[in-house]
């Protein structure tokens, strides 16, 4: 039975109205055709490519130009970008608020990236906070979450909790390298800041819908903090515990909330960390690949029950 | 020839658009929730995330169980390990087909990552019993284009048994490594791959129309999507994933040289393309043919200067930033002007809920993602000024400013 069908049955049933039926049918075959997506991914890959070739060409160019040609165009932009934002936005509510207009949120992202583009300018040309780089991390987190708040904008809350996570000295291409307990330390700090913060800000109403993405980056980070002790060659038994810790809270969050990903990352962290730890005392080729095959099965089946239980659907 | 019955694929889009139309707020709670349970499936369904954990976890079983069996049994012979590869392909072939007409899985995880086992062994095994060891000197080494067209047939079959999406992509991936077997002519190779996909095409062009309503169109939607990507891939020869495979194989950049003629009207073709593509999507209203059209539109314009040979200028990306910006902001502007914000039956409307979900990932992703742009200089020659770093700052700081 397709869905037309159905539709003409909910109709003639009354569960939907006429105009219900009318609308929701042309839906099903495309019309009206929404390129909302379409429209949303070309300014996105517009404002990217555009931040992109700004720096290439501030770099490229800065001696040329000169120091005050440069940050005159700079701040020009951001002038423009801000003024544009605040002229147009909505009054500010706790609650979530739609953009003004498709290009609102974009103007916003990309008068914060330009932001950094001239704070990284100034720094490497006038070295005026040499020493306390991070002061502008500090500063441009600030000044992010402030817009992140104000304007209800996911791109420049990640931009914010990116920034704050560099002020914390957390650096994800160095990661595989910083394995000292300070770096790890300074990471479940990150983590638990965030969450906190998140979760006051949701206690208080305040874009309460803006939780989510703190939990994801915080549990993200806390696992990968928790992981990198596991896999140290001391007090690696104290952080597994960490681990299956924060594995046993990131379930029980994931399947009371039905927020899957936290099953997901439970399932995932934990199995790696615990294999890690497992897998040093089982030395012979039979043994491990055995250990595989088992505790995946274990895995599997107890996938599935939480999947049975509580996500069946998409 | 499906695994799954029409009645209950139906159901499941049904379901699914009617989740999209709840979401965005077309329907009344008490009227979904009606609806829902009105529209049974016994099909075992789950969420995104379980059904990537559960593909995961079957996928370190199986690779676990095979290769417990060779420490086991230790096979020597290249032939015998060739076998018990196409017997692990066999059962995990079987084990999909199981989980999928005994346990009713739908895009569940486990059956997936069956199927995509057994095409997998399937190549390994077909390579290693024909290909190598002492067998390798008796079989002609023109007939190993065998192993990439089993692939791809495998594949074609897991799409049109199963509905999978990505088979088909194997399946256009596996078809890049036949003409390496047939020709050491580069254009030929192009040539190869762009007639395949065309043909492939054909066939999903010709078979498309009698799917249009029902719940099989999205699959040969993508289907002609990544066939009109692929052919356009095989002729931009500066992004052409068949010079790619050279290269991998250890030929040096310079080495791929083409005939003038053919390299000019390959270049006209990425033109003549994107606007055909374009047309084709926006008539047929066809998302995953319009985003294509886009992609590769983008595509022309990024690669022109590489076909040229002109050189890059380092406002070209603030340029094409510019025109997309432009093109998306006047395309909404004029929708909305029309009655009712539509035009020709298109709207610049959120009109799902699912539309809503992909934007705050993307939005989150993209943000966290992007915090490098502002500070890459891709090509900094001609000044001392180097932005480097900022790896996890969003400001763009970082030690090594």
């Amino acid at each position: 039975m397709t869905i037309l069908t159905r539709l003409e049955q909910w109709r003639d049933s009354s569960t939907i109205t006429s105009e219900q039926y009318t609308f929701l049918a042309g839906l099903s075959h495309g019309e009206p055709f929404s390129l909302f997506l379409e429209l949303n991914i070309l300014l996105y890959i517009g404002i990217f490519a555009f931040i992109v070739g700004l720096g290439w060409t501030v770099s490229t160019w800065s001696q040329k130009l000169g120091d005050v040609l440069v940050l005159a165009i700079l701040s020009a932009l951001i002038s423009a970008c801000f003024w544009y934002c605040f002229s147009r936005a909505p009054a500010w509510s706790s609650a979530e608020t739609p953009a003004p207009s498709l290009i609102f949120d974009y103007v916003l992202y990309l008068g914060s990236l330009i932001w950094s583009l001239e704070l990284a300018y100034i720094e490497n040309r006038f070295q005026l906070l040499s020493g306390q780089w991070d002061l502008y991390l500090l500063v441009t987190a600030c000044l992010f979450f402030f817009l992140t708040y104000r304007f209800d904008n996911r791109f420049v809350l990640s931009l914010a909790l990116s920034a704050l996570a560099g002020w914390f000295g957390l650096n994800i291409s160095h990661w595989p390298s910083h394995q000292d307990a300070t770096y790890r330390r300074y990471a479940m700090l990150y983590s638990f800041l965030v969450i906190v913060a998140g979760a006051a800000l949701q206690q208080r109403g305040v874009k309460p819908h803006f939780f989510g993405t703190y939990l994801n980056v915080a549990a993200n980070v806390l696992f990968w903090a928790l992981l990198s002790g596991v896999f140290n060659r001391e007090g690696h038994f104290v952080w597994l515990l960490f681990l299956l810790a924060a594995c046993a809270a990131s379930l029980a969050w994931g399947i009371t909330r039905r927020q899957f990903p936290f099953v997901a990352y439970a399932a995932v962290y934990g199995y790696i960390g615990v294999s890690a730890i497992l897998l040093r005392v089982l030395n012979n080729a039979t043994a491990a690949l055995s250990y595989f095959v088992f505790t995946g099965i274990a895995m599997l089946v107890m996938l599935i029950l939480i999947a049975r239980r509580f996500g069946r659907e998409n | 020839m499906r695994a799954y019955s029409a009645a209950s694929e139906e159901t499941v889009r049904t379901r699914n658009l009617l989740k999209d139309w709840a979401g965005e707020g077309f329907l009344t709670q008490a009227q979904y929730h009606q609806m829902e349970q009105e529209t049974g499936c016994e099909l075992r369904r789950t969420n995104i995330f379980l059904r990537l954990v559960l593909f995961l976890f079957t996928l370190i079983i199986v690779g676990a169980a095979a290769a417990l069996i060779f420490v086991i049994l230790q096979p020597t012979n290249q032939q015998t390990i060739g076998i018990l590869l196409l017997i692990f392909s066999g059962i995990c072939y079987a084990a999909a087909e199981q989980a999928v007409s005994q346990a009713r899985l739908y895009r569940y995880g486990i059956e997936e990552s069956l199927a995509v086992c057994s095409v997998a062994f399937l190549c390994a095994g077909l390579q290693v019993s024909l290909f190598s060891g002492p067998s390798y000197s008796t079989a002609p080494p023109e007939a190993e284009f065998l192993v990439p067209a089993a692939g791809a047939i495998a594949s074609l079959w897991l799409w049109q048994r199963f509905g999978f999406h990505y088979a088909f992509l194997a399946a256009m991936i596996f078809v890049l490594w036949l003409p390496g077997y047939w020709t050491s002519s580069q254009m030929a190779r192009h040539l190869i791959v762009a007639t395949l996909y065309a043909t492939g095409l054909f066939v999903v062009v010709t078979a498309r129309p009698r799917y249009r309503l029902t719940y099989r169109n999205d699959e040969y939607s993508i289907a002609e999507a990544l066939l009109w990507l692929g052919i356009y891939l095989a002729i931009n020869l500066p992004f052409s994933p068949v010079n790619l495979l050279v290269h991998w194989w250890g030929a040096p950049p310079n080495s791929i040289a083409f005939s003038r003629p053919f390299y000019l009207v390959t270049w006209v073709v990425t033109w003549c393309l994107p606007p055909v593509v374009l047309a084709r999507g926006l008539r047929g209203k066809d998302r995953a043919v319009i985003v294509v059209g886009i992609a590769i539109a983008i595509l022309t314009l990024v690669s022109n200067k590489s076909y040229l040979g002109w050189n890059r200028n380092s406002w070209d990306p603030m340029l094409l930033g510019a025109l997309l910006i432009g093109v998306a902001v006047f395309t909404r502007r004029w929708l909305a002007n029309g009655p009712s914000g539509i035009r020709c039956g298109f709207t610049a409307q959120r009109l799902s809920g699912k539309d809503k979900s992909w934007m705050n990932i993307g939005a989150t992703a993209f943000g966290l993602g992007s915090q490098n742009a502002s500070i890459l200089s891709p090509q900094g020659n001609g000044s001392d000024v180097h932005f480097g770093g900022g790896d996890s700052g969003g400001g763009g700081a970082s030690t090594k400013f």
